[in-house]
């Protein structure tokens, strides 16, 4: 009898003390491991009460929002650590993947498939030996602590993209007659650091990436960011604790697209090289696996030092499903944003997140106003381009409420930049195209009027 | 609501335990006249929670269920008033059409329509969404009107009471299929004790590591190979996949009624053992006496036996039982198959295996033989589509283009002692480390008992704090017999 009082008061205090951390502390509001909002109070109708939508939503928001949930998290990704066996673990696969080593392919090879617009495939030789395991989503993390690197896996086939050169080919139709249409499909890290063992939790990119290059009419320009990014696989062009590539990977992309755009470009020397120390990007929240938060990474950056520049800001208010439903005033702001060491947004330095459309006017007076539709990838290359165009718009793919005819009439674009990674180009298409005819003034996929005016 | 919800652990069980005590006390001082045991608060707060629990996630068939427990309450009733035989014969088919029907509408209609669409006739599928442990409250319903009409157990006088065993909340949604009979005297006269709620409670953390540390963490192996492009699935991923589901449905389920049997405990009710180490079997025949138990037996005393069991056409009667029990557990082909493969198979060891070869054979020998034919049997279970079951088995047999790869070795290594745990937890550990404690310190029972104290404390904190911590970020964590 004593006994199992002990055993119950014992047990009793420590899920109290759960207890009460979970209902009374104050609830996390945003997940810095995972970079996301967390799950609000859902709010109770008729519907979606009947339909047992509310109750699900409010179980949803108790395991979303809890207190200290990137303790928590991190702990569980300590336990799933420790699940695996160490024993035949290669001390060897220390890796340092930036490390310079000899090209992957000659300088010269690269030059001529850039010309020729043929684009080889990429052997990687820097981590094909490299020890590899497969994480939450199917996330492939390699290396050892410090030097970690997360893959997240590409599962397209050789087909993808053909929407998405359709929707290049319908604004070649509709705004050809006024600016260069000019298609950009971003690879990921996996394709150039992939160690063989682990090829066939992925599949290759350049399939989808010639595929979408074959299906552009003639008088749309492809840019080829897979060769750059090739050549240079041995520099720092991802980051290796993100999803994202490094701003220097960018920066080479940046470079042929000025080129095959016939703009000036200035190389680095023109830049000064910040840098954010102890950055950790997504992949840990989204791999689960703690040996990625164990290695931190350096995030470069580069700010233009000879040319002058002003950024103006519309930002959008968007609900908690990412649905814009209305706008601020338009304001003036830095285009780089400095993040302190060790902070986990730095990926957020160009114009400090997506959702917004940014207008960058530069003292390049050449006549020449580039358009960038664009994901998150494409936030780190308007930064290399103010030497090459005069005003740059930049607008992210899924936020954006006016009609895009009477854009770029009205602000007399002379090159249209679609920018997509991979994983968005393969089935990714008709989110662009939607825009061209989209009355101004939609949000939500509703025509301004009973929608919220603009707050300051 | 589902028991490893951070919002059922600590929400509504505090919600509940407070109300519960808060119950129990008001029974005790002000409704009791001291002589004999009044439970009606106590009954009311649990039929009010259960119902809380059930209209969480079904709201709008909360009602289905309070019909059909008002129907059984009706029949049950009249049953137990008839003296004449023919007349509770008649009720009792009465409530039995009822009950059955109630399943066969909001279970099998959309595949008999399926079925009869398929072969030509021209009728619309109707859209029915299966209710939330429709499979387990009807067949509750079906062992009361039965035990009543066998005068196993009296009728119930109180709507309130019959409610309370339908729809209480430990067992409602994925069982224990608990007997009428089992239960019937502690629903009005029940006693916990100190010990009675510690081993509730250390039952109930059982089942949640079970669950949350074990089934949950091997559930991301058998999907990485089980629901992604199974085309393209190797032969080493086909059989750690498969290993994966194995211990991952043992775990979720007997992980489940760990936790029910525990909360049952806590409140003074014992519900039956549902599982005894399936794992450890020589045999299919005894694999499925340690099997989902309560489902077993339910067929053997409401099906088998009725149909005339061993006594005339015996081999009929088994396929017709493992088809049906097959049919429980889902209405699709594939369940079906998969209830015919086992009786196939105990027809088999019945007039074969048992009797000639089991004598002359290694245990170890036939547990391999075993564990063989229950590995096959969960990929009938967790494909649904032809298709995809012949992909599976064609590479389990090798017939994949890729025969080992890093993907399996990682599925190993990485989860290397998650294995280990599951293949550890499939045998009796518990038993045997108390057997051994027990060896050890002799006759020094003091000694003993502390052991087993400090063990079950560091035991119940440990696994309380692990799963605490693998539910937050945890996106999907649904138990897999509350589909049924």
């Amino acid at each position: 009898m004593k006994r199992s009082y002990i055993y119950l008061i014992t047990v009793i205090a420590v899920y109290a003390a759960f207890v009460i951390v979970f209902d009374f502390f104050p609830r996390s509001t945003f997940s810095e491991l995972e970079k996301r909002e967390l799950a609000t109070f859902p709010k109770p109708t008729t519907k979606n009460v009947a339909s047992g939508q509310f109750t699900k939503n409010v179980s949803q928001w108790f395991s979303d929002s809890e207190p200290y949930r990137d303790k928590f998290m991190s702990m569980s990704m300590i336990f799933g650590d420790n699940l695996k066996l160490r024993l035949f673990e290669n001390p060897q696969s220390n890796i340092k993947f930036h490390a310079a080593t000899d090209d992957a392919a000659t300088a010269n090879d690269m030059e001529m498939e850039m010309e020729t617009g043929e684009i080889e495939g990429y052997d990687n030789k820097l981590t094909a030996n490299a020890n590899a395991k497969i994480a939450n989503k199917g996330i492939i993390v390699m290396g050892e602590v410090p030097n970690v690197r997360a893959l997240m896996a590409f599962f397209g086939g050789p087909n993808g993209g053909a929407n998405y050169a359709k929707a290049c080919n319908e604004y070649n139709r509709v705004f050809g007659h006024q600016a260069k249409i000019y298609c950009l499909v971003i690879p990921t890290a996996v394709e150039f650091y992939c160690p063989d063992a682990a090829k066939s939790a992925t599949k290759p990119e350049l399939p989808t990436i010639k595929n979408t290059h074959s299906k552009l009419n003639d008088s749309v320009i492809a840019v080829n960011a897979y060769t750059p990014l090739a050549k240079h696989a041995n520099e720092n062009i991802f980051l290796r604790t993100d999803h994202h590539w490094a701003p220097l990977g960018a920066y080479y992309v940046a470079q042929e697209f000025a080129r095959v755009a016939n703009v000036p470009f200035r190389d680095l020397s023109s830049y000064e090289e910040k840098v954010v120390h102890g950055y950790v990007g997504s992949m840990y929240g989204y791999s689960h696996d703690i040996s990625v938060k164990n290695s931190p990474e350096d995030f470069y950056y580069h700010i233009p030092k000879d040319v002058t520049y002003t950024t103006t800001y519309l930002k959008y208010n968007i609900d908690q499903n990412y649905k814009v439903i209305g706008e601020k005033a338009p304001y003036s702001g830095q285009y780089f944003i400095k993040y302190p060491d060790g902070s986990g947004g730095a990926y957020c330095t160009f114009m400090g997140g997506d959702s917004k459309i940014t207008h960058v006017h530069t003292s390049t007076a050449n006549g020449r106003r580039l358009l960038i539709i664009k994901d998150s990838f494409g936030n780190a290359i308007p930064g290399y381009l103010f030497y090459s165009f005069e005003d740059i718009h930049i607008i992210d793919y899924r936020y954006f409420a006016k009609n895009l005819k009477k854009y770029v009439e009205d602000n007399k674009i002379t090159d249209i930049l679609l920018s997509a990674v991979i994983s968005r180009a393969y089935g990714g298409g008709n989110d662009i195209i939607k825009y061209i005819n989209q009355p101004e003034g939609t949000y939500n996929g509703l025509v301004k009027g009973s929608q919220p005016k603009a707050t300051k | 609501m589902v028991f490893s919800d951070l919002f059922f652990l600590f929400v509504f069980i505090p919600a509940f335990a407070l109300c519960y005590l808060l119950a129990t006390y008001i029974d005790k001082k002000y409704l009791s006249d001291g002589l004999k045991q009044v439970n009606t608060c106590k009954n009311w707060t649990l039929v009010a929670y259960s119902l809380i629990f059930y209209a969480w996630g079904e709201p709008v068939y909360v009602f289905l269920m309070l019909f059909s427990v008002l129907v059984n309450f009706f029949v049950g009733r009249f049953i137990d008033s008839q003296q004449e035989q023919k007349k509770r014969k008649t009720a009792l088919v009465i409530g039995l059409v009822c009950n059955i029907g109630i399943i066969a509408i909001f279970k099998y209609l959309g595949f008999l329509s399926q079925i009869l669409i398929d072969m030509g006739v021209p009728i619309t599928k109707p859209n029915i969404a299966l209710p939330i442990g429709i499979s387990f409250y009807t067949f509750q319903s079906i062992s009361y009107l039965v035990d009543v009409y066998r005068k196993v157990s009296p009728a119930q006088r109180r709507f309130r009471d019959l409610l309370l065993y339908i729809s209480m909340f430990p067992q409602l949604i994925a069982g224990p299929i608990v007997r009428y009979q089992t239960i019937a005297s502690e629903i009005n006269n029940r006693h916990v004790t100190a010990e009675d709620f510690a081993e509730g409670a250390f039952r109930f953390l059982i089942g949640l590591g079970k669950k949350v540390i074990i089934a949950n963490q091997l559930s991301l192996v058998s999907t990485q190979f089980l629901q992604n492009e199974i085309g393209s699935l190797s032969t080493s991923g086909a059989w750690i996949g498969i290993a994966a589901f194995m211990f991952q449905i043992y775990f979720d389920f007997s992980g489940y009624s760990d936790m029910a049997i525990g909360m049952g405990h806590c409140m003074g009710f014992h519900f039956l053992e549902n599982f005894d180490h399936p794992y450890c079997s020589a045999s299919v025949t005894e694999f499925w006496r340690r099997w989902h138990m309560s489902l077993g037996s339910f067929f053997r005393d409401y099906v088998y036996i009725p149909m005339g069991g061993n006594r005339r056409h015996q081999m009929l009667n088994i396929i017709f039982v493992w088809a049906l029990t097959g049919l429980w557990h889902g209405a699709c082909w594939n369940f079906i198959l998969w209830g015919l493969y086992f009786g196939l198979v105990l027809v088999i060891e019945k007039y074969v295996i048992l009797p000639y070869i089991q004598p002359k054979c290694p245990k170890f020998l036939m547990h391999i033989y075993f564990l063989f034919i229950i590995f096959l049997s969960w990929v009938l279970f967790y494909f649904t589509d032809f298709t995809q079951i012949k992909t599976a088995y064609t590479a389990l047999f090798g017939g994949a283009a890729v025969k080992v790869d890093f993907i399996s070795k990682a599925a190993i290594f990485d989860h290397f002692w998650m294995w280990i745990a599951a293949i550890l937890f499939s045998m009796p550990m518990r038993r045997w480390a108390a057997n051994l404690t027990t060896r050890l310190t002799g006759s020094n029972k003091a000694l003993e008992q502390n052991i087993f104290l400090i063990a079950r404390i560091v035991t119940s904190v440990v696994i309380l704090v692990l799963s605490v911590a693998l539910l937050v970020g945890a996106t999907n964590n649904p138990f897999l017999y509350t589909r049924f």
